[in-house]
């Protein structure tokens, strides 16, 4: 089981949900699946495209996906893949 | 009668250096402490001593060196250093020396002193309890009074930040800002007030901080940054603190401290939310390593629309605040290549490790400074998401 955290703009996407459980065995995975619960919150994630969004960021084990495999960084049962998108509160 | 007897017998015990032989000890490497009060340091202290009062001697030697290493202590003209020795020693310290005839014989020898500009009388007062600090001391306070610090926005942020930045002393602080107080701004913008409503920001939080320590040096620039002005602004200043509200500022303030070499202490909030990081200067990794670009205005509202918990900007303006302070005196590590994230409904803080973008366009290696970019028009635009060129 993994566990995809959001981050606060967009848990009102995901019926107010702050942990997601889903199976998946990488990254890509993880968001298809979150996609299938609640495509406008992967959509926020995720262009069309498919590509992650350059003002958002996804970390596994706190490392940043870009310095493993990206979208096809492996996940292993227990993980967290945890969603940080930009904010420009001040 | 009863202390010179106490002198005496301690002057057969613990052994004394002339000032030209505890120099050149300290030039060799030894340790010297100058025990004065704070406020005698004020008409100079040997050049490379370090400050610790024989008020606070006993609890913080420890900070500064083993029992087992050799201390020399140095004090006005030569008893109270006799006396700390002494302690010293009853703590365990049994390599201690004291400098004969103090710091006035030292002077009079013409061996070299530093005139902390920072300490008269008041300062030595005012920041006494950080001067007790024997990582901060005179030296760091010292470098706090260098330091040329800039808060971009004195908002949510920057109201905390500049509150605990001037009362620590930062030399000279800056204030960006082109907004005026109103109402809905106080219940987290603490440097402002009610019956300031209506003022420009920049003047307020000058009312503000001049009344909390009249010590500083405040500038304020009431303008809205913008690709033509922002260096001529950025220039003065060593330390960039990012406090601002709106995506377009911040990738300016990321790619004007990329091209000046700045630091950027970034602070970010939104709801119960905060981030916190500090990119060093040249980056690597920079802002735009973490956001390569901003979102469009329907993927992430702005604060005013989101709506965000007074205390956490409180909480991250202040952490903002400590990056700058570690980085102008050089104490403890900075939050370089490491992202905080705090959650004020767990109260958790998370850390991320950043690392930085090999494709960056403004900070990889052997890039060239690809220029500023308006995104006030691209944010406003509708309909980002077809001019998305990646999907």
């Amino acid at each position: 089981m993994i566990k995809i955290e959001l981050p606060d703009a967009l848990r009102p996407l995901a019926d107010g949900a702050r942990e997601i459980a889903v199976e998946a065995g990488n990254v890509a995975e993880a968001l298809d699946e979150l996609g299938r619960l609640h495509p406008e919150a992967r959509l926020r994630i995720l262009t069309r495209g498919g590509q992650v969004r350059p003002h958002v960021n996804l970390f596994v084990r706190e490392r940043d996906i870009r310095s493993g495999d990206g979208l096809a960084t492996v996940l292993e049962d227990g993980d967290s893949l945890l969603v940080v998108p930009s904010v420009a509160g001040g | 009668m009863v202390l010179d007897r106490r002198l005496a017998e301690l002057r057969d015990r613990i052994r004394q250096l002339t000032p030209t032989q505890a120099h050149e000890r300290l030039t060799a490497g030894e340790l010297l402490i100058d025990v004065r009060e704070p406020g005698e340091l004020a008409q100079g202290m040997p050049a490379g001593a370090r400050a610790l009062s024989r008020n606070d001697l006993e609890m913080c030697i420890n900070e500064l060196a083993p029992p087992e290493a050799s201390v020399m202590l140095i004090c006005a003209s030569g008893p109270r250093s006799l006396l700390a020795a002494d302690d010293l020693r009853r703590l365990g310290y049994e390599r201690v020396a004291v400098v004969t005839g103090g710091v006035e014989r030292w002077k009079r020898e013409g061996l070299p002193c530093v005139r902390p500009e920072c300490i008269d009388a008041d300062s030595a007062e005012r920041y006494a309890r950080q001067l007790n600090l024997p990582e901060i001391g005179i030296e760091g306070q010292a470098k706090l009074a260098g330091s040329r610090v800039l808060l971009v926005g004195a908002g949510g942020l920057g109201s905390p930040a500049a509150l605990y930045l001037a009362a620590a002393g930062i030399g000279t602080l800056g204030l960006v800002d082109d907004d005026r107080v109103e109402r809905s701004n106080l219940h987290r913008q603490v440097l402002h007030r009610d019956d300031r409503i209506g003022w420009p920001k920049t003047d307020s939080a000058r009312a503000t901080l001049e009344g909390l320590n009249p010590k500083i040096e405040v500038r304020t620039h009431q303008l809205r940054l913008d690709s033509s002005n922002i260096e001529d602004v950025f220039s003065d200043y060593r330390i960039i603190v990012d406090g601002s509200d709106n995506f377009p500022t911040r990738y300016l303030v990321n790619d004007a401290c990329i091209r000046l070499g700045l630091p950027n202490v970034y602070g970010a909030v939104q709801r119960f939310e905060g981030q916190v990081s500090t990119f060093a200067a040249g980056g690597r990794p920079c802002y735009r390593c973490l956001f390569a670009e901003p979102p469009a205005p329907d993927m992430a509202p702005s604060c005013s629309e989101a709506g965000v918990l007074g205390a956490v900007p409180g909480i991250i303006g202040l952490l903002q605040a400590l990056e700058v302070i570690k980085l102008a005196t050089g104490v403890g590590e900075p939050l370089i290549g490491r992202l905080l994230l705090f959650d004020a409904r767990t109260t958790r803080m998370r850390e991320l490790t950043l690392g930085p973008d090999s494709g960056c366009r403004y900070c990889a290696k052997g890039s060239d400074f690809p220029g500023y970019v308006d995104y006030t028009e691209f944010c406003s635009a509708p309909g980002r998401e077809e001019l998305e060129t990646h999907d």
